[in-house]
């Protein structure tokens, strides 16, 4: 696979974005009354209304702000899908390390008593290398054993969605509540807002700060050259004299401590507490996410606002319109479906340049006769 | 409830009869899943086909009488069901196409068809129904159940057979049963599935004795669109008549894992996923002993990572025991 | 009466190469036929065209006297041709009687179902008629490679092939199992057969074949009978020197050993010994070149050395210190470089740009890390300065190594090892699919390295490669060192010819003991 310019890859990334914006907008229009009021929604929604009728006014701030929220869990789990795919392992495993990340800042924010500045980076700690050790293990399988990451982290999955509901039904329940999960979280575990009015806490920071770091890790540590190496080519990395066992394993192993910072912040930023539906699937928008990012962590960065912006503007649609949200899932598989087949370009460049040499041929026939 | 109760009530027909029943909607598409995966096409969109199936099933069966009305309830359930087997062909095909024509990474294109059909079928629910949760509001038919004559009074096998209340099975789940040896006979008895195994396991050797790899790699997505669309119209065409958002739970996936678990042979496959199916039985009855059911529900994936770690582990110590044999051939 | 006949055969690859040229080839009914020639000389490419994998640039074919066009490897079946290849073309899980049937299958009377009674039936009779012993029911991955073959021998014969080409069908097998292998060929052709065998091994063109076509960088050189020549002659026309390389060296001067092999032995995972007690030694400021027909386990000595394989017995001392057991990383670290024969699969990352490419084996020490920070900016001095310095044409050395020609990949290759100083430099085939003026360049480097008193391992397939920048020459063959010469022309010693080095790299000759 030839990596072909930035400008034609992003040419390629627009084109891909709009004819899928552009198939949801056509399933809009078979199922809404007013699709055009519904999409203008879905594209304008989550950004605030600046106005100056009376003096100087900003609306629609806390729809800004589920934009962001949304976004940061799009972004840190676009960064732990990255980092595995771009030293070319299939780990699918973010669902369940991110939710025993969740699971680990949970316990520790109900059952240790600190201040803030303590409670909050020990749980994220914790959260951290939960996920770890969980990416650790399909790793370790894999680099040294070889079994296939696919099916391990899959079944990884499954063990941790059921050691989750174990945990939160028989020990961490409030019994006070109407529904299955636990108490709130003390105040000293709950991240805080900084922009009033709105979802966006201080994860924001981590989101940002997470970025950097995978991206310092990614071109500014030997660690980084050689996961980018062993993606490019294992035998070369081999060959050369990277010890490429372990760094398949540490590369699973960083993407599931990751997914497990997105589950502490879930759990610690947005919801409070752990309830028993913990955003199932969520994982494989992950993967999305990286994939039009093409795996480099500025580009998840701008891949993650993007998608949390369809998100978001596709819940506000579904507010002030008959359009469900769902549309937009339409339109991410549209995505990958077509960011992910490798041919369509070199096979549209074809069928237009042989379109063009057909035109000249007739061209000339014509010339030749007239 | 003492344990004796408990282990008592397993060793009955009417526990296996449960299992069965349970491991339905795990047999069927585990059975698509192995024909493409010994095709050497990997199906990892084995849940968003069988919710897409489960979906289509129900919206064309309770809408039919609307379009065709006068005709018999089995018609309209009939109807839902060649639904949602084409719905569950197409989704395959697009898998296909994007694959062998447009060089799609499998996994990839299969991930997106899980998002494609978990977001429309939610989409097209609210779209007809109003309501994002499920189709209650439809009143869609059921698949009818079949009941084997005769046996009702012989012990043991009348439960086995009929279910627990003698009403009988599910169709589909007579379908698992007989599809899972059609599959064997189509793979190990038939040119075109052994055209098939070959395929997958040496594509070259198969090209070069003149089999199109690709067309029977198609049919082998196709196979699997079609028994996958079979499960998952057994969900929400059997026992429960209704659609409910994400109603797979994750069926799809565990389908792989049995696969895997059953050694990537047919009848393998139908053991675990009984084995899947029991755990799932198996936390209902251990509810009652305190013993909580995710314990158990955490034993078949487990046992699937050991034992694909065995099998691994058994493929590296061969590969070391020929070289020390034929060391010692050199030597001497 | 003449069965096949190939007139005026050329091929021009499209990037230039002429694999075959002006060639005659015919071949008899009931003759067993080989064709010999080394690497490269146009055996396979003529076969390949033969067999309709290829179409030829200009020539005929003649079937039976009438013209034929062989468009597919399908239309040369139903011709009657059949071709049992170098890499069996088997599904290991299936049994024997199912591989000869595949893609053919007989059908139980009416039924749709295979009838795998009547495959077995068809492969044990077939089996007997031709006295190809195979086990019918076991699977193809617990058969011995012996019977392996004979299967693909039964599949051509099952879709009805009356000319057999082998491809060097011996490569793989014992001494036993060639017997066993030369008596099977003797009976098909009694059964009126007639078959082409494709080989490099002397000793067995004598003993098999009836009439022998010798090919030479693209050319016939000569069509006998076998009787009417010795292996010598043979020998003769297939190894000549037509390309005249000259390489300006000053003299050797000599230092101490720097690499020592001694007793190396490799199995292969499947079982094959590759090396057989392998001692060598390499000197300072000298260029020892291993020659001989590949397959003979240069590529294997040269992926132990380097520390690519694990050697099954045996040492390797760099400067005294032992590196047998070293991995890949410490391999180098004790001062050896590598540039390796596959350099798609082992020696660059396509997707990488050419800068990390340059630093794969550095990339961990100062002053591109320091204190667990990577610096690019190092990195990418360096690469500016290593493609200044190696003249490698490049966009920039942030452009993905792919889109570099064939030759500029091998001197990013030959940069990066080179610019390690290593004291030992493994170069394995390090002008193949590489063009003129950078090979010129790399062999230019090789020779620069032997003067400043580095030991220069080369391995070539190219003997005049080898005689022209060797100061000593080691031939290699069936995994054993089987004769070491001295390459200089100084103190009166004859000049070393090619035709010389030729019957040891076949075989034919072998030096009692080793200098």
């Amino acid at each position: 696979m030839m990596r072909t310019s930035f400008w034609s890859e992003l040419v390629r990334i627009g084109a891909v974005v709009s004819v899928a914006l552009g198939i949801g907008f056509l399933i809009t229009c078979f199922v809404s009354e007013e699709p055009v009021a519904a999409f203008r929604e879905l594209l304008t929604g989550p950004f605030p209304k600046i106005s100056f009728a009376d003096g100087f006014q900003v609306k629609g701030m806390n729809r800004f702000g589920d934009w962001i929220a949304e976004s940061i869990t799009l972004v840190l789990l676009g960064l732990a899908i990255a980092i595995v795919f771009r030293a070319r392992q299939f780990s699918l495993g973010a669902d369940g390390q991110l939710l025993l990340g969740a699971l680990a800042a949970g316990i520790v924010s109900l059952f240790v008593d600190a201040s803030i500045w303590i409670h909050i980076p020990l749980a994220l700690v914790a959260a951290m290398i939960a996920g770890f050790l969980w990416g650790l293990i399909p790793g370790l399988l894999k680099a040294y054993i070889g079994v296939d990451e696919i099916v391990s982290t899959l079944m990884l999955n499954v063990i941790a969605l059921q050691l989750y509901q174990l945990l939160l039904t028989q020990w961490l329940r409030d019994p006070t509540a109407g529904f299955v999960g636990t108490e709130n979280f003390p105040v000293t575990a709950v991240l805080p807002v900084i922009v009033p009015k709105t979802r966006i806490t201080i994860a924001l920071f981590l989101a940002l700060l997470a970025v950097v770091a995978i991206w310092f890790l990614l071109t500014r540590t030997p660690l980084g050259y050689e996961i980018r190496i062993v993606g490019a080519n294992l035998r070369f990395a081999e060959y050369g004299g990277i010890n490429t066992k372990w760094v398949i394993a540490v590369s699973m192993a960083l993407s599931g401590a990751l997914a497990g910072l997105t589950g502490a912040y879930l759990a610690m930023g947005l919801l409070k507490k752990l309830t028993l539906n913990l955003s199932p699937g969520i994982g494989f928008e992950g993967i999305v996410v990286a994939l039009l990012a093409r795996n480099r962590p500025f580009g998840v960065l701008i891949a993650g606002l993007f998608y949390g912006y369809l998100r978001t503007g596709a819940q506000i649609m579904e507010r002030s319109s008959d359009v469900t949200r769902e549309v937009v899932m339409v339109i991410q598989a549209v995505i990958i479906l077509l960011i992910t087949a490798e041919r369509l370009f070199p096979l549209f460049q074809e069928w237009r340049k042989r379109r063009s040499d057909a035109l000249i041929v007739t061209d000339l026939a014509g010339g030749e006769g007239a | 409830m003492s344990i004796e109760t408990v282990l008592q009530s397993i060793f009955t027909a009417t526990f296996l009869a449960s299992v069965i029943r349970v491991s339905t909607p795990i047999i069927l598409p585990a059975m698509g899943g192995l024909i493409s995966e010994l095709a050497g096409v990997i199906n990892i969109a084995l849940e968003g086909i069988m919710l897409a199936s489960a979906f289509f099933g129900v919206i064309v069966s309770a809408l039919a009488p609307g379009w065709i009305p006068g005709l018999p309830i089995w018609a309209y359930a009939g109807m839902g069901a060649v639904a949602g087997i084409l719905a569950g062909l197409i989704l395959a095909w697009l898998i296909a196409f994007f694959h062998l024509e447009l060089g799609a990474d499998i996994i990839l294109a299969a991930l997106g068809i899980n998002i494609l059909a978990a977001g429309g079928t939610v989409f097209m629910m609210f779209a007809i129904t109003g309501d994002k949760g499920s189709t209650s509001t439809l009143a869609s038919p059921a698949l009818p159940n079949v009941q084997v004559p005769f046996v009702n009074d012989v012990p043991v096998l009348g439960i086995l057979l009929n279910a627990e209340n003698f009403s009988g099975y599910n169709v589909m789940t007579y379908a698992a049963f007989i599809l899972t040896i059609v599959v064997w006979i189509f793979l190990y008895r038939t040119p075109l599935g052994t055209h098939l195994r070959a395929v997958g396991e040496n594509p070259d050797a198969a090209a070069s004795v003149g089999i199109n790899v690709k067309r029977v790699q198609y049919m082998a997505l196709l196979m699997s669109g079609f028994l996958a669309a079979l499960g998952g119209l057994n969900l929400s065409m059997g026992y429960l008549t209704i659609f409910q958002n994400n109603m797979t739970a994750g069926r799809g996936f565990i389908a792989l894992a049995v696969i895997y678990l059953g050694n990537r042979h047919p009848f393998g496959t139908l053991l675990a996923a009984l084995l899947f199916g029991a755990a799932t039985s198996l936390g209902a009855q251990l509810g009652t002993l305190n013993i909580p059911s995710q314990l158990i529900e955490m034993l078949p994936p487990l046992v699937t990572i050991i034992a694909l770690v065995v099998y691994n582990l058994r493929r590296r110590a061969r590969a070391t025991v020929n070289e020390r044999k034929f060391q010692e051939r050199a030597a001497g | 009466m003449s069965l096949i006949e190939m007139r005026n055969i050329t091929k021009v690859y499209p990037n230039g190469v002429a694999a075959n040229q002006t060639v005659d080839f015919s071949i008899d009914r009931g003759e067993i036929h080989a064709l010999v020639g080394e690497n490269g000389a146009g055996k396979s490419t003529l076969m390949k065209i033969l067999y309709g994998l290829e179409q030829p640039t200009s020539g005929e074919i003649y079937l039976d006297e009438k013209a034929v066009q062989i468009d597919s490897p399908h239309h040369a079946i139903d011709l009657g041709i059949g071709m049992v290849h170098q890499n069996f073309m088997l599904v290991p899980s299936f049994t024997i009687a199912q591989n000869v049937v595949l893609g053919r299958e007989p059908r139980s009377g009416m039924s749709r179902f295979v009838d795998t009674q009547e495959a077995i039936r068809i492969t044990e009779s077939l089996a007997a008629n031709y006295s190809l012993d195979v086990d019918a029911t076991a699977t193809v991955e617990s058969a011995p490679v012996g019977m392996r073959q004979r299967v693909e021998i039964l599949k051509t014969l099952y879709r009805g092939a009356d000319l057999l080409i082998l491809d060097e069908p011996t490569a793989v097998l014992t001494p036993q199992e060639t017997d066993d292998l030369f008596d099977a060929v003797r009976r098909l052709v009694d059964q009126g057969k007639t078959v082409i065998f494709i080989t490099h091994k002397l000793i067995e063109v004598k003993e098999i074949s009836q009439r022998v076509t010798v090919m030479r960088h693209g050319k016939v050189m000569g069509r006998v009978r076998t009787a009417d020549v010795s292996e010598e002659d043979i020998a003769r026309m297939m190894v000549g020197r037509d390309v005249f390389l000259q390489i300006d060296k000053p003299p050797q001067q000599r230092g101490p050993a720097l690499a020592q092999i001694q007793n190396l032995g490799y199995v292969s995972e499947t079982g094959q010994p590759m090396l057989r007690n392998v001692t060598l030694d390499v000197y300072a400021g000298e260029v020892l070149g291993i020659a001989g027909v590949e397959g003979n386990g240069q590529t294997e000595l040269a992926e132990v050395l380097s520390g690519l394989k694990q050697a099954t017995t045996g040492n390797i001392l760099v400067e005294g210190q032992s590196i047998v057991a070293a991995d890949a990383r410490g391999v180098r670290r004790a001062g050896v470089g590598h540039i390796p024969e596959d350099r798609l699969t082992n020696g660059v990352a396509l997707e990488a740009d050419i800068a990390d490419n340059l630093v794969v084996d550095r990339y961990y020490r100062p002053p591109f890390t320091n204190g667990g920070r990577l610096s690019p900016r190092r990195i990418r001095t360096e690469a500016t300065a290593l493609i200044a310095e190696f003249d490698i044409r490049a966009a920039g050395d942030d452009s993905p190594l792919g889109s570099l020609s064939g030759g500029n990949m091998q001197k990013v290759i030959v940069a990066r090892e080179l610019s390690a100083d290593p004291k030992l430099l493994i170069a394995a085939q390090p002008t193949r699919g590489v063009d003129i003026g950078a090979s010129e360049f790399v062999r230019g480097q090789l020779v620069q390295q032997r003067n400043e008193g580095k030991a220069v391992l080369l391995i070539s397939a190219d003997l005049a490669e080898v005689m022209s920048l060797s100061d000593r020459i080691a031939v290699m063959y069936k995994g054993e060192i089987v004769a070491i010469f001295s390459n200089s022309r100084e103190g009166g010693n004859p000049a070393l010819t090619e035709q010389e080095l030729g019957l040891y790299m076949l075989g034919l000759k072998r030096q009692e003991t080793l200098p």
